[in-house]
């Protein structure tokens, strides 16, 4: 048996390819839907070459080799004599799956970064935005400002707009000027220019004006404050122009939560956005026995990526050949994420926009001036000695959202860069999702 | 700094100590350690202070005497690190007559007790569960945050002209007809007639760059952190096992109950012991036990929910007494280690200890059981 | 709108429709603020919307430290902001 964790685009090609060659496979995913974040949906996908996802729904639907358990959260795994077993909670109760192998394919959350006002009403990430109109048929707001970088601003703005939204900024930090720096990846994937186009048209329609080289950096009392950026993202102070707004969608590309897989022992590295991913060898197997991982986990990627690393693992898993073809297209598809790195990098000068009292950590309400203080005060020289001495990073989240920041900003004032070693320590948990002491103390009897 | 009086390896909790100590004695101290402050078993610690789980003896004396200590360093260094004189409560799950007969021991040896009928224990905690009966109270445990009191009292002990380096791996300890005369390290050669070895876990491997030999092992432990909660738990709470594990010279795994809230809300759960070296990996087999263990002294917590778990190396000593005092071989050689899991109620009466002996005089115990030399070996 | 699901956040009663999380509902009744922090009492609304940040958190049906934008609401359900 083949478990698979995720149901995005990953984790669902992979389970149709394994199925598709005979295997038995059980999904694991914590969404009631299939989908992940690429495909939200209530009751159909929508959005750009939406029917990939409704044909692999169904697919995945109807094959009788396939089991999805829906709205299970994996909190831990362990190896047990030869095989696998996955620990995850489901309606209340705890249970866990016994498997050969594993397929983990558990996506990416949107990066962010902090400023004044990031963490009051109204200030939110595209993917929340997204996921509100997606998945739940609401509008995050009226006037809505969608800002930050990277190409996921464009598919939230227009569908906001196509919902009714008005958005009163569509702001990327980066220059599309960029993208002259990779000439051979859009030559590689003229696949993706009829995609720039169905964007540029709905722009147009909703009369939405893309502004490049700026950014959000203030948000407060119904409006946001509008920076231009120099290329290492710092502000020049004469124009900050202010944009009423109930509603600031910010996200900063996204990164991989890697708690799964760095539970099983899975090799990491750091890749070139900085983000913490999976080294893998070239059938999306990645160190440890058995176990695969296909999607953003192996390199932020997109959706198209995802797809084909998850029919590989599928197919390697399944103990099946991959065609030459479908490496090929991997490799183009590589390409195209290399060149997304290129063309949207988060360069150091954001730590200039925050005010002392800005908050860093937000679970525990750490400012910015106290991870500062316990690197002058009390001689903290990274993530780890920050968060031992202000509790940033301890709380709900586990430093999901902060750990990275923390890093960042600690560096900037040591003036040693944030060492690989650190950005992966600060990406694992042992504890992937939190699980009450009672389940717990009963899962002993169990096991 | 030039010419230090003294270096001190090992920047956790009894190091800062004895730098303290040390500084505020009128030498000149510099303090070193491979990573930075609380790098080691100080940033796993949960802070505790505790005389009620010493049986009358040295460890007692001195774990009364440092813990009025810490209260002395706060006023010193200021009130920066949480202190608080929480007080302990010890439950007896079945029988309390060992519970009680330590109890009374350790009141004629200067522990405050109070032994708990079912009433006074349930209204100091309520959520205790109901088949607990019996407990004693011991009002002078403490509870302090480890990790910013070893970097205050750093702070305190550079302000007053002493030096912190960090990131210096200490390669040779040197010395000269078997007198020490520095350390070199990556970051450089230090001299001084005079070194500390702080290094908790990792001190058998100074002593032995010394051509000397102290017996510390590592003794995993787990701790459980909860998310937020409302207040359930009103002291240290645990249980009597706790004593009988943290005497006991098994290998194997020893679990015990130990719960208590903090100020942000989260609940620590502990405490496992296990000589297994150094291995750090998760065992989620320990973790259900704790969660086990906890649930049953208060079930209200059943509804916690587990947020992280993270682990540490104590510094275990063979005959369960820490190493304070000069090295057998090597003048000028000071050991204060392996305290296992007390290193931080501990470490200012070490601190103590060291400095008056360092200084020739009188101090508030007789150090002699802790001496290094009780490790000398026989064919040396 | 199809059948409305009834549902209660700190006992002011509001409606939404099934699938729905409890931060969508609220959010689509013009309900941003879900909870103050505990130490500095700040407001906070749904910020990551999938789950990982946790600033969403509610209290449901004496349940502490519940995602709402995860949880959908059903008929009776009573939910609370954090302490």
């Amino acid at each position: 048996m083949i478990i698979v964790i995720g149901a995005g685009p990953a984790g669902l090609a992979a389970a149709e390819a394994a199925a598709r060659c005979g295997e038995e496979v059980t999904i694991l995913d914590s969404s009631q839907r299939m989908g992940g974040q690429y495909w939200r949906h209530r009751l159909k996908v929508s959005g750009y070459k939406s029917e990939r996802g409704e044909e692999l729904f169904a697919k995945v639907s109807s094959h009788q080799n396939i089991s999805h358990l829906s709205s299970a959260t994996v909190w831990s795994a362990e190896a047990k004599n030869d095989e696998y077993q996955i620990n995850f909670l489901q309606a209340g109760i705890e249970k866990s799956l016994v498997a050969e192998k594993i397929i983990l394919a558990t996506g990416a959350f949107d990066r962010s970064l902090p400023f004044p006002g990031w963490d009051t009403p109204g200030a939110m990430t595209p993917g929340a935005a997204q996921s509100l109109l997606k998945g739940h048929g609401v509008i995050a707001g009226k006037r809505i400002i969608v800002c930050g970088t990277g190409p996921f601003l464009l598919p939230v703005a227009t569908a906001l707009a196509e919902a009714g939204a008005e958005i009163v900024g569509l702001f990327d930090a980066n220059s599309p000027m960029r993208w002259l720096l990779s000439p051979t990846a859009i030559f590689g994937n003229f696949a993706k220019i009829p995609e720039l186009i169905f964007y540029a048209r709905l722009l147009r329609k909703y009369g939405i004006k893309p502004e490049f080289g700026r950014a959000v950096v203030e948000f407060s009392n119904g409006s946001a404050s509008v920076a231009q950026l120099n290329s290492d993202f710092e502000t020049s102070d004469k124009e900050l122009r202010r944009i009423p707004c109930d509603v600031v969608a910010v996200g900063w590309g996204f990164q991989p939560d890697v708690s799964l897989g760095g539970i099983l022992g899975c090799a990491q590295k750091v890749d070139g956005d900085g983000t913490v991913i999976f080294s893998i060898d070239k059938n999306q197997l990645s160190s440890k026995r058995n176990i695969w991982i296909a999607g953003e986990a192996t390199g932020i990627g997109g959706a198209d990526l995802a797809l084909i690393e998850g029919e590989i693992a599928g197919l390697s898993a399944a103990g099946h050949a991959v065609s030459r073809k479908l490496l090929r297209k991997r490799s183009a598809k590589r390409r195209f994420a290399k060149a997304l790195q290129r063309s949207y990098p988060i360069a150091h000068g954001w730590t200039t926009w925050l005010k002392p009292t800005t908050t860093i950590c937000r679970c525990e309400e750490v400012s910015a001036s106290e991870i500062l203080g316990s690197v002058s005060e009390l001689g903290a020289e990274d993530a780890r000695g920050a968060k031992l001495f202000t509790r940033a990073g301890m709380g709900l989240c586990q430093g999901r959202i902060c750990a990275r920041n923390v890093s960042e900003i600690v560096s900037s004032q040591t003036g040693c860069s944030v060492s690989d070693q650190e950005r992966i320590a600060s990406s694992n948990r042992p504890i992937a999702a939190p699980i009450s002491l009672g389940l717990l103390a009963d899962g002993k009897s169990r096991n | 700094m030039q010419n230090p009086d003294a270096i001190v390896i090992g920047a956790g909790i009894v190091g800062a100590s004895c730098a303290l100590s040390l500084t505020n004695a009128g030498l000149r101290v510099i303090v070193i350690d491979r990573g930075s402050v609380a790098s080691g078993t100080t940033g796993a610690g949960e802070g505790n202070i505790l005389v009620s789980d010493k049986d009358p003896g040295p460890e007692l004396t001195l774990a009364l005497k440092s813990r009025d200590l810490w209260f002395e360093m706060q006023e010193d260094v200021g009130d920066s690190f949480e202190l608080e004189a929480k007080g302990g409560v010890v439950v007896a799950r079945r029988d309390d007559a060992p519970l009680m007969k330590l109890a009374r021991e350790q009141a004629e040896h200067g522990v405050t007790i109070q032994e708990l009928d079912p009433s006074a224990l349930h209204s100091l905690e309520p959520y205790l569960s109901d088949e607990i009966s019996s407990g004693v109270l011991y009002p002078q445990d403490a509870q302090c945050q480890p990790m910013l009191a070893a970097a205050h009292v750093i702070r305190a002990v550079v302000s007053r002209g002493g030096s912190m380096v960090s990131n210096a791996t200490v390669t040779r300890v040197l010395t000269l007809d078997s007198r020490v005369v520095g350390v070199e390290t990556t970051q450089g050669t230090f001299k001084a007639p005079l070194v500390i070895n702080a290094t908790g876990t990792w001190a058998g491997e100074i002593a032995e760059m010394a051509g000397s030999h102290l017996p510390i092992a590592p003794r995993k432990g787990f701790i459980l952190v909860t998310e937020p909660a409302p207040q359930y738990i009103f002291h240290k709470v645990y249980d009597s096992d706790y004593v009988a594990n943290v005497a006991s010279s098994d290998a194997d795994l020893q679990t015990s109950t130990v719960v208590e809230g903090t100020r942000s809300g989260t609940i620590l759960i502990g405490a496992s012991r296990e000589r297994i070296g150094f291995d750090g990996s998760m065992n989620y087999e320990i973790v259900r036990t704790l969660a086990e263990q906890a649930t049953s002294l208060f079930p209200i917590l059943r509804k916690v929910q587990l947020l992280r778990v993270y682990r540490g190396f104590r510094p275990y000593a063979p005959d369960h007494l820490p190493v304070v005092g000069e090295d057998s071989r090597i003048r000028g050689l000071w050991h204060s280690a392996g305290h296992e899991g007390a290193g931080i109620g501990l470490a200012p009466g070490s601190a103590h200890l060291i400095t008056d002996a360092i200084l020739g005089r009188e101090s508030f115990m007789d150090a002699t059981p802790f001496s290094p030399a009780r490790f000398a070996m026989v064919n040396s | 709108m199809t059948s409305e699901i009834s549902f209660t956040f700190n006992a002011e009663q509001f409606t939404g429709n099934p699938g729905q999380s409890i931060a969508a509902a609220l959010i689509a009744s013009d309900r941003r603020v879900l909870r103050n922090t505990r130490f500095n009492q700040e407001p906070r609304s749904i910020f990551c919307g999938i789950g990982i940040c946790f600033d969403c958190v509610v209290v449901i049906d004496g349940v502490a430290n519940q995602r709402s934008c995860l949880v959908e609401i059903s008929d009776g359900m009573i939910v609370e902001s954090s302490q």
